[in-house]
């Protein structure tokens, strides 16, 4: 390890892809806190924050960023390795939505004044933020939405409710779909707004999940102001600026590390149980082993385009629904295999890399959020295969 | 991150042009009334069009250029066979170029050129029962399941012998031959094996023979794969125009769904095959080789029936019928999918050969 030098941020892009995740390793071994690897759940900013304040004051917080931004200017290759490497290490996750949404979106569609007011906070840490899209009932139809936006002076006035708002009790600042246009097509009367969660008229209620976490929040928005300055880009138009901020990073919710550690919980889970010899057992175990590494090629057929410089189409799709059904595959053969085990609340025998039931219920969402494994097939079918309507 | 497919340019463009070549024998969207035509017809398969393919070079594609073959990669060969498997083409190219490339190695030249022309059909009689990668090489057992042996003017037969195995070429005329019909309309033919009648042309091919087989079950998967997509396609056209209850079926999200899990189940194949395919032109050896060879077989097999029998479905009645052309898709993997080893003997043999799992 302490051969390997870690260069200033600006050199990091330069650098060959062996070597630039050779770096990364070496990066995370000299500054990633011991006591946060491999968190058994999401962590609170409270948490969390201390790695984040390494990252920025090592200026690795914003690998995507362009550098004139304070980012590191990374090609999407070198962010898939960031990503891997991360993975690998068993790094937490950090409140990352001002970092890899609210960041790109201002960057792309706001004012100078915006870029130079709200950036630098990311950066900083001082602004937190959360993505307020979804709503009760705009979920995989998320332009039904509802919250709404109405002019009254140099305001807004919002009302309205959002839901699945990941750790907004841990944010003080929101980004926005908000509808502006009653009576045009339900894309076209949405627009995009950043709101001070300090703002008087905000509640947030954390909502406990199957994991019995507080990892999601309601939002209600009572007769709330917000300055006209705090729209970004153009009136009516946020539909297309969300959309266009999904690009490359689709691939990362198809990529294999997911199940790649899953299955190696697996297999540990498996010598436990003294089934590793089972012929049924093994028979399992090839199938889901040859799942992944089919998954690694394709998931690779994807990454080369990448490197040619080609952008990613909508078959990106098929990542997503492969590698999140082929986690549940995974742990439910650590239910099948584990017993009675399998229904502890806690993991087995105190070792956290016995978490079965743990495991089990992680895997559920998988399927869920990011557009629904169902959604990603209508995607698939209509963009990719051509159906019809 | 294992690259997929190579991303050297000339690779590339070379394994295009080999995919643009197969149009000669294959046009994509072609009918398919000379494979009809020589269904269930002694040999099965056209000689005139075995010579075209000799003349186009693909039986010596593998073959190396002193040798007298073209020298090029796995990259060209599964392009190639993935080409033929979708036009349903029953010359049987994979075969033929096994028993040039054992020729090749055994230093056989003269009947090498006839293989390598397509003026002979020579057939590596190395099988002795179903389910196998092995070449047990008895002398005296009976080997199997050789395609379209009623054509074949020689058959090459591995024997063991001391410590190695000694490889013999018997001519088909007067061989004890048994043909039985397979299900796409060619034959599998049983050889006893006459070596008092036979030439030994090689004292020992047991390092060669092993790899030449890996070659031909990835070549195989490709030709599954080729067939998989073609019939899906024919499926997606079908999907758009048919009408059911006012509406083009198409537009029904059951049908949808289901179309888009067998693009999935195509997709994983291609990457399959052609990860494996550019790691062995990358030069992998040993249990890295037979890992990728035996991942990509399993994915074919598995997906080739999963998707021509889900096309069949989505057909409906018409799907069922021996006129409409899906259903020889679906034959043509019930016979090809078997063959170099089905998914569960890829399976095991991927769990011997494979280092373990990432963490």
């Amino acid at each position: 390890m302490d051969a390997i030098r870690i260069p200033p941020p600006a050199e990091l892009d330069g650098l060959d892809d062996e070597h630039f995740r050779q770096v990364v390793r070496a990066f995370l071994h000299a500054h990633y806190p011991e006591h946060l690897r491999n968190p058994p759940k999401r962590l609170h900013w409270s948490e969390n924050k201390e790695w984040y304040h390494i990252l920025a004051r090592e200026g690795w917080l914003c690998p995507g960023w362009p550098r004139e931004h304070g980012g590191l200017g990374l090609s999407p290759v070198k962010q898939i390795i960031l990503s891997e490497e991360y993975e690998r290490h068993g790094v937490a996750r950090t409140n990352d939505h001002g970092i890899v949404m609210l960041g790109p979106l201002v960057i792309q569609f706001g004012t100078e004044a915006q870029k130079r007011h709200f950036l630098p906070k990311i950066l900083t840490g001082e602004h937190v933020w959360c993505q307020g899209y979804s709503e009760p009932n705009a979920g995989s139809d998320l332009a039904a939405l509802r919250t709404e936006a109405v002019p009254d002076g140099d305001h807004y006035v919002v009302n309205g409710q959002k839901i699945w708002t990941t750790l907004a009790m841990d944010a003080n600042w929101i980004f926005l779909l908000v509808r502006t246009d009653r009576e045009a097509k339900k894309q076209e009367g949405i627009s995009f707004l950043l709101v001070d969660m300090a703002t008087p008229g905000i509640t947030v209620r954390p909502i406990i999940n199957l994991e019995m976490h507080d990892e999601f929040c309601e939002v209600f928005f009572d007769n709330v102001r917000v300055p006209r300055e705090n729209l970004v880009g153009q009136l009516n138009r946020g539909w297309d600026m969300a959309k266009a901020l999904l690009g490359f990073e689709r691939i990362f919710i198809g990529a294999p590390r997911q199940s790649a550690y899953a299955l190696s919980r697996l297999k540990l889970l498996a010598e436990r149980m003294g089934v590793s010899d089972d012929p049924a057992f093994r028979d399992s175990y090839a199938r889901l082993r040859l799942e992944l590494e089919d998954l690694k090629a394709l998931f690779g057929t994807h990454v080369a385009k990448l490197r040619r410089g080609e952008s990613l189409g909508p078959d990106v799709s098929m990542l997503k629904v492969i590698q999140t059904e082929l986690f549940q595959k995974i742990t439910d053969t650590m239910l099948d295999i584990g017993g009675e085990n399998g229904g502890l609340l806690e993991p087995m025998e105190g070792n956290r890399d016995l978490n079965i039931g743990g495991l089990y219920i992680q895997a559920r969402p998988a399927t869920i959020y990011g557009g629904s494994n169902e959604i990603q097939r209508n995607i698939l079918s209509k963009n990719v295969l051509g159906l019809p309507g | 991150m294992s690259a997929a497919a190579p991303d050297d340019a000339d690779r590339l463009e070379s394994i295009r042009m080999i995919r643009d070549s197969a149009a000669a024998v294959a046009p994509p969207g072609g009918d398919l009334r000379r494979v009809r035509d020589l269904r269930f017809t002694g040999p099965g398969y056209d000689p005139a069009v075995l010579r075209g393919i000799g003349e186009l070079g693909w039986i010596g594609l593998r073959v190396p250029e002193e040798a007298g073959g073209a020298g090029l990669g796995m990259g060209e060969m599964c392009a190639l066979a993935e080409q033929l498997g979708a036009g349903l083409v029953p010359e049987p190219l994979i075969h033929a170029a096994l028993s040039a490339a054992l020729l090749a190695a055994a230093g056989e030249r003269a009947l090498l050129a006839r293989v390598l022309s397509g003026d002979a059909l020579v057939l590596t009689a190395w099988q002795e029962r179903a389910d196998t990668l092995d070449a047990p090489a008895s002398p005296d057992g009976a080997r199997r399941f050789l395609p379209m042996a009623g054509g074949a003017e020689a058959f090459l037969v591995p024997v063991r012998e001391g410590g190695g195995i000694a490889l013999y070429a018997q001519p088909a005329a007067g061989a004890d031959l048994v043909l039985e019909r397979t299900q796409d309309g060619g034959s599998f033919g049983t050889l006893r094996p006459a070596l008092s009648g036979a030439t030994r042309i090689a004292d020992d091919v047991g390092a060669v023979l092993p790899g030449l087989l890996d070659d031909a079950a990835l070549a195989t998967a490709a030709t599954l794969l080729g067939g998989m997509e073609r019939a899906f396609a024919m499926t997606l056209d079908y999907l758009k125009t048919r009408q059911q209850f006012g509406k083009i079926i198409g537009t029904f999200q059951a049908l949808q769904h289901r179309a888009a899990d067998l693009a999935m189940q195509i997709a994983l194949t291609r990457a399959s095959v052609e990860s494996a395919a550019a790691a062995l032109d990358a030069g992998a050896a040993g249990d890295a080789r037979r890992a990728a060879v035996s991942r990509a077989k399993v994915r074919a097999t598995e997906a080739s029936m999963l998707v021509t029998r889900g096309c069949i479905q989505l057909h409906g009645g018409i799907g069922y019928t021996d006129q409409y052309d899906v259903g020889l898709y679906l034959r043509k993997a019930m016979v090809v999918s078997g063959q170099f080893g089905g998914a569960a003997l890829h399976r095991r043999r991927f769990m011997a050969a494979a280092p373990e799992v990432d963490e």
